[in-house]
């Protein structure tokens, strides 16, 4: 079966979370308010073997272990724009985009063979899928394949920093009951905590110079969120970690 | 006087305030109650400072500072010292610390690892809401002596 798709720039998918690669996070600390996201998948769930192996598991209450997915992300509230997404509506930083944009609409956090519906333009996507569009996913293969082996090689290479980090986190209470919560959601559910725990984790990023880029964009993001029904966990999020990095930097001098 | 924080009763300055100063701490306990009045008067750097450096990929200082500053602290309770005396070079300490976090009460109860590290006391870890050791529930048949101590029957005695 072949599958016809062509991105048009209509910048429709360029709207609220993308998850990222650590370094694509990293890298873009001061453009997105960054977030760790951990959604839950139940046993039997299509991804739940890629789920584990990027990410982690964990056992419930109830002795039934599920995956959870670990994913930097830019925690952006679904109605705002990306931060890059200029004006004329294409992208400001396209040449250096996150590998997540240039994956799309394919998705590295699925096995390759399960694509198929991720390439249906959601509602109001202008994507062309007619037959003047080329053929991008054959017999359960992606066609033009680069950009998905090296996200997901990006992906398999931070799993070992993110199950230890993970694995730990998850025996704080506080997090477990967080997780047993999102996991009785029947689709999943997700929870979303600080990105800074991943910090001490990576030697080589340093944590004072990433919060003076990161610091910026959080507080935007508090004031632009501020008051705006349905946003106040999101405006809690910046806020809170706004000032936990400013009283950081100051504590650095 | 400023009272400590640890809940000693001494003043800051004679309790944890001289060991968040430099001075070491003499035993695990007594770390344990100085990283406590550390992070109620935001001392942050503390708290990193006197961490294991295996333990120091799971610190977060940027969290730890909108915690600390946040809280509302309200008071701790050492449960139980296992070693870590002035002789020791190991010990854990059982401790539970409440605090309200914009306005939500906590609770948390640690059991802390302790170790010297060049013949200073460190923060080796910990784990979150320890368990006690299973419960042994021992059953007396009723023809067995009375565990009263009385030398009769368990069935002529307590048992009947």
């Amino acid at each position: 079966m072949e599958r016809r798709f062509h991105c048009t720039a209509c910048g429709k998918c360029c709207f609220g979370w993308l998850p990222l690669s650590l370094d694509d996070a990293i890298a873009n600390a001061g453009r997105f308010p960054l977030a760790m996201i951990w959604t839950t998948l139940r046993q039997g769930a299509k991804a739940f073997a890629l789920t584990a192996e990027l990410g982690t598991t964990v056992e419930l209450r109830n002795h039934k272990r599920i995956a959870v997915q670990i994913a930097p992300t830019a925690y952006i509230p679904p109605e705002f724009p990306c931060p890059a997404l200029a004006t004329d509506g294409l992208c400001g930083i396209h040449a250096d985009r996150p590998a997540r944009c240039r994956t799309m609409p394919f998705s590295p956090y699925r096995e390759e063979g399960d694509q198929a519906d991720l390439l249906v333009p959601k509602p109001g996507w202008l994507c062309d899928t007619t037959a003047a569009a080329p053929v991008v996913y054959r017999d359960k293969k992606i066609v033009f394949r680069e950009d998905f082996d090296r996200e997901r090689r990006a992906l398999e290479r931070q799993a070992i920093p993110l199950r230890a980090y993970a694995d730990r986190l998850v025996t704080n209470p506080e997090v477990a009951a967080a997780v047993e919560k999102a996991a009785k959601k029947s689709r999943g559910g997700y929870v979303v905590l600080n990105f800074s725990a991943i910090l001490p984790r990576l030697r080589q990023v340093d944590a004072a110079a990433f919060s003076r880029r990161q610091l910026p964009v959080l507080i935007e993001f508090a004031e632009r969120t501020a008051g705006v029904a349905g946003l106040a966990d999101y405006h809690r999020y910046y806020r809170d970690n706004a000032a936990g990095m400013a009283q950081f930097l100051e504590r650095r001098g | 006087m400023t009272p400590c924080p640890c809940g000693s009763g001494q003043d800051l300055d004679d309790c944890c305030g001289a060991m968040i100063a430099g001075a070491p701490a003499p035993t695990a306990e007594a770390l344990m109650r100085a990283r406590y009045s550390a992070f109620a008067l935001g001392q942050i750097d503390y708290l990193a400072d006197t961490l294991a450096p295996e333990a120091r990929g799971d610190f977060d200082p940027i969290e730890a500072g909108s915690t600390a500053s946040d809280a509302v602290w309200q008071g701790l309770e050492v449960r139980a010292v296992t070693d870590g005396g002035i002789d020791d070079e190991t010990g854990s300490v059982e401790f539970v610390a409440r605090f309200r976090l914009r306005g939500e009460p906590r609770v948390h109860h640690e059991l802390a690892r302790f170790r010297r590290e060049h013949g200073r006391w460190v923060c080796a870890g910990g784990d979150m809401n320890p368990k006690g050791p299973p419960r042994q529930v021992v059953k007396v048949g009723r023809n067995e002596p009375c565990p009263c101590g009385s030398g009769k029957k368990y069935k002529k005695c307590c048992g009947a």
